[in-house]
C-alpha cells in the first residue's frame, strides 16, 4: 500500500496503535484525496470543516490510554444518517438546510469508539434508486470508470471507500443499497440481520426492510464496523439482542467434522446474467470448493417473485414514512392557496421524480379496493419466501448468487425506464424481505469498453449468522 | 392503463402537486410497474399469517411472527431522548414567532 488513505482499517488501526502514524495524518491523507477526486466523482455532498479537530481529539484520546480499533479511523457517512448539529438531507431538496438535532444510535456508537467523520455522502434521494442518479445534487460517478454509475443508493459511500477518500463508510440497505454499490465499486458491503443494528436516527425508507451497514475494503474491516454499531437499542423496538459472534449452530457446521455447504439457486441464474459475470461467480465457487465447502444446487421457487413482492411492500412503506415531510415543522415549506395546497406544493416541489413515483405507487397499493390484491398478497408471499429461505438454511450455511446480473451501467442508461432500474435489485431484495444478513464481496472484474469493472458475489446466511458471511468472504480476498 | 382521474385522485391522497406531463408519465409508469408486480396475484400462498414458532424461528419480527415490544411507562430521565433539544427543534421551524411555530389556521369560522 502506497499511501495512508489506501490502508485497510485493520492495517491503519495497527499503525495507530503502534504510534507509527496519527489520526491527523490519516485524515489529511483522505482530505488530500478528496480534493483531487471528489470534484469529478461527487461522492461527498459535504466534507466537514472540523475533520482535523476530530482527528486531534482521537489522537488525544489515544494518548490518554484509549484503544478501540476504530479510534482515529476516518469514515464517510451516508446523507440519511443523523449526526447531531450537522446537515442531513437524504439528498433531497425537501430537507434543504435541515440540521440533525440528535445522533443516530450507529453514530453514537462510532463516536464512542472514536471514529472520525469526514463528511456526508451522496445517495439516491431518500435511498430510492440503484445508481445514485436520483440525487437532487447530481449523480456520483464510479471511481473505476467515470462514465458509469457507482450503484446505489449508497453510491457516495461506496465510491468514497473505493477511491481512497475514506477508510470505510456507513450506508443503508433497504433492497440492496449497500451491497449493489459495493459490487459495482469493488468493495465489501454488509446488510446485517434485520434488527441487528438500530435504525434510530436513520431517515426511514421502508421500516420493515431498512438496515444500516458498513462499506469497507476488506471483510475484516466490515466485520469491525458491524461489531461496533450492532446491538439492541431502546430507541428502536425492532432491534434485537446480538452480542456473540454467532447465535446459532447448524447441522452442517464444519466443527462437527461435516462439510460446510453453500447452496446455489441455479434457476435464478438462468436468465439475464452476463456470461462473464457468471464466469467470475463460478471461479469464486471453485475457490470455496478448494477451501473445503461443498457447493450444491438449491430450489428457491418463491425467490423469482421477490422483486415483485418488494416493489409492492417497499413503496407502501415509503408512502407512509414520507408522509411526515409536510413542511410544517422543518425542511422546505411552500405556501399555496390552502392548507392542503401548502402540503401538495411543498411535497410536489421538494421531492424528486422517483420519490413522487414511489409515493404514488405506494398510495395505489394501499388504497381501498387494491389493498388485498397487492399489499395483502405481497405480505403473504413475503412470509412464504422467509419460510423457504429459512428452510434452505437448515441444510446449507450460505446461499450464494452474484450480487448483480451485470457490472455498473453507464450514466443515464436506465434513468428513463423505472422498471429496468428496479431489475438491478433482483438478487438483493430477498434478504431485506426475509430479514436475513447478506454480504457482497468482490469476485474479480469483467471488461467493458476496455475498462476493468468490479463485480461482487453475494452470500446470504441465517438470521444472526453474520459470522458465516465473514468466514466465507475472507476466503475470497 | 390507469386513468388520468385515478392518478389525480392518488396525487390528492398523497398530497402531491403534479403537472400534466407528470400525470401522463405516471399513468404509463404505474401501469407498467403494476403489470410487473401483478405476477404476485397469480400465486396463492397459504398459511401466510401463521408464524413459524419453535426454537428455529428467527428472532426478527421482519417476516415471521411479529410480537409486541413494550417499554416501562416511566418518564425518561433528563437528557434522554429529545429533552434538552428544544432549541434545535425550534431552529428548524420554517416560520417562527416568539419561539412558537407559525402554522396556517386550520379551523375557519363559517361565513
Amino acid at each position: 500500500m502506497s499511501s495512508l488513505n489506501e490502508l485497510s482499517i485493520t492495517e491503519a488501526g495497527k499503525k495507530l496503535a503502534a504510534g507509527e502514524i496519527t489520526a491527523v495524518l490519516l485524515a489529511d491523507a483522505c482530505l488530500a484525496e478528496i480534493e483531487k477526486r471528489n470534484p469529478s466523482l461527487n461522492a461527498y455532498l459535504e466534507v466537514f470543516t472540523d475533520v482535523r479537530e476530530q482527528a486531534q481529539t482521537a489522537d488525544a484520546r489515544r494518548a490518554a490510554g484509549e484503544s478501540h480499533p476504530l479510534l482515529g479511523i476516518p469514515l464517510a457517512v451516508k446523507d440519511n444518517i443523523l449526526i447531531e448539529g450537522r446537515r442531513a438531507g437524504a439528498a433531497s431538496k425537501i430537507l434543504e438546510n435541515y440540521v440533525a438535532s440528535y445522533d443516530a444510535t450507529v453514530i453514537k456508537k462510532l463516536k464512542d469508539a472514536g471514529a472520525v467523520f469526514i463528511g456526508r455522502t451522496n445517495m439516491d434521494e431518500f435511498a430510492h434508486g440503484s445508481s445514485t442518479e436520483n440525487s437532487a445534487y447530481g449523480p456520483t460517478k464510479n471511481p473505476h470508470d467515470e462514465s458509469r454509475v457507482p450503484g446505489g443508493s449508497s453510491g457516495g459511500s461506496a465510491a468514497a471507500v473505493a477511491a481512497g477518500m475514506a477508510l470505510g463508510a456507513l450506508g443503508t440497505d433497504t433492497g440492496g443499497s449497500v451491497r449493489e454499490p459495493a459490487s459495482f465499486c469493488g468493495v465489501v458491503g454488509l446488510k446485517p440481520t434485520y434488527g441487528a443494528v438500530s435504525r434510530s436516527g436513520l431517515i426511514a425508507m421502508g421500516s420493515s426492510l431498512d438496515q444500516a451497514g458498513p462499506l469497507a475494503r476488506t471483510v475484516e474491516d466490515a466485520e469491525l464496523i458491524f461489531n461496533t454499531i450492532r446491538g439492541k437499542d431502546p430507541l428502536d423496538s425492532t432491534s434485537i439482542e446480538n452480542k456473540g459472534p454467532t447465535s446459532r449452530e447448524y447441522p452442517a457446521r464444519g466443527s462437527k467434522g461435516r462439510t460446510l455447504k453453500i447452496g446455489i439457486p441455479r434457476k435464478l441464474l438462468e436468465k439475464g446474467l452476463d456470461a462473464d459475470v457468471l464466469q467470475q461467480f463460478e471461479k469464486s465457487l471453485d475457490t470455496l470448493r478448494a477451501k473445503g465447502y461443498e457447493v450444491i444446487d438449491i430450489e428457491l421457487p418463491q425467490a423469482s417473485l421477490a422483486l415483485a413482492v418488494y416493489y409492492v411492500i417497499m413503496p407502501a412503506e415509503v408512502s407512509a414514512n414520507l408522509a411526515r415531510f409536510d413542511g410544517v415543522r422543518y425542511g422546505l415549506s411552500l405556501k399555496g392557496e390552502s392548507l392542503i395546497d401548502d402540503y401538495a406544493k411543498t411535497r410536489g416541489d421538494g421531492f424528486g421524480a422517483e420519490v413522487r413515483r414511489r409515493i404514488m405507487l405506494g398510495t395505489y397499493v394501499l388504497s381501498s379496493g387494491y389493498y388485498d390484491a397487492y399489499y395483502g398478497k405481497a405480505t403473504a408471499a413475503r412470509a412464504e419466501l422467509a419460510r423457504e429461505v429459512a428452510g434452505v438454511l437448515q441444510n446449507v450455511c450460505l446461499i450464494a448468487t452474484p450480487t448483480t446480473t451485470t457490472p455498473a451501467a453507464t450514466l443515464g442508461e436506465k434513468t428513463d425506464d423505472p422498471l429496468a432500474m428496479y431489475l438491478m435489485d433482483i438478487f438483493t431484495v430477498t434478504a431485506n424481505l426475509t430479514g436475513n444478513p447478506a454480504i457482497s464481496v468482490p469476485m474479480g472484474t469483467v471488461t467493458r469498453e476496455g475498462k476493468e469493472l468490479p463485480v461482487g458475489i453475494q452470500f446470504t446466511a441465517a438470521h444472526g449468522d453474520e459470522s458465516a458471511l465473514f468466514v466465507a468472504g475472507k476466503l475470497l480476498q | 392503463m390507469i386513468s388520468r382521474e385515478e392518478v389525480l385522485q392518488l396525487a390528492e391522497l398523497a398530497r402531491l402537486k403534479l403537472d400534466d406531463k407528470e400525470v401522463e408519465g405516471l399513468q404509463k409508469d404505474i401501469s407498467g410497474i403494476l403489470e410487473y408486480v401483478g405476477q404476485i396475484s397469480a400465486v396463492a400462498p397459504q398459511g401466510a399469517t401463521s408464524p413459524q414458532a419453535g426454537e428455529d424461528a428467527p428472532l426478527s419480527a421482519a417476516s415471521f411472527g411479529s410480537r409486541n415490544v413494550m417499554r416501562e411507562d416511566v418518564p425518561r430521565a433528563e437528557g434522554d431522548g429529545m429533552s434538552g433539544k428544544e432549541e434545535a427543534l425550534r431552529t428548524a421551524f420554517p416560520k417562527k414567532e416568539n419561539n412558537y411555530n407559525v402554522v396556517r389556521k386550520i379551523i375557519q369560522k363559517d361565513e
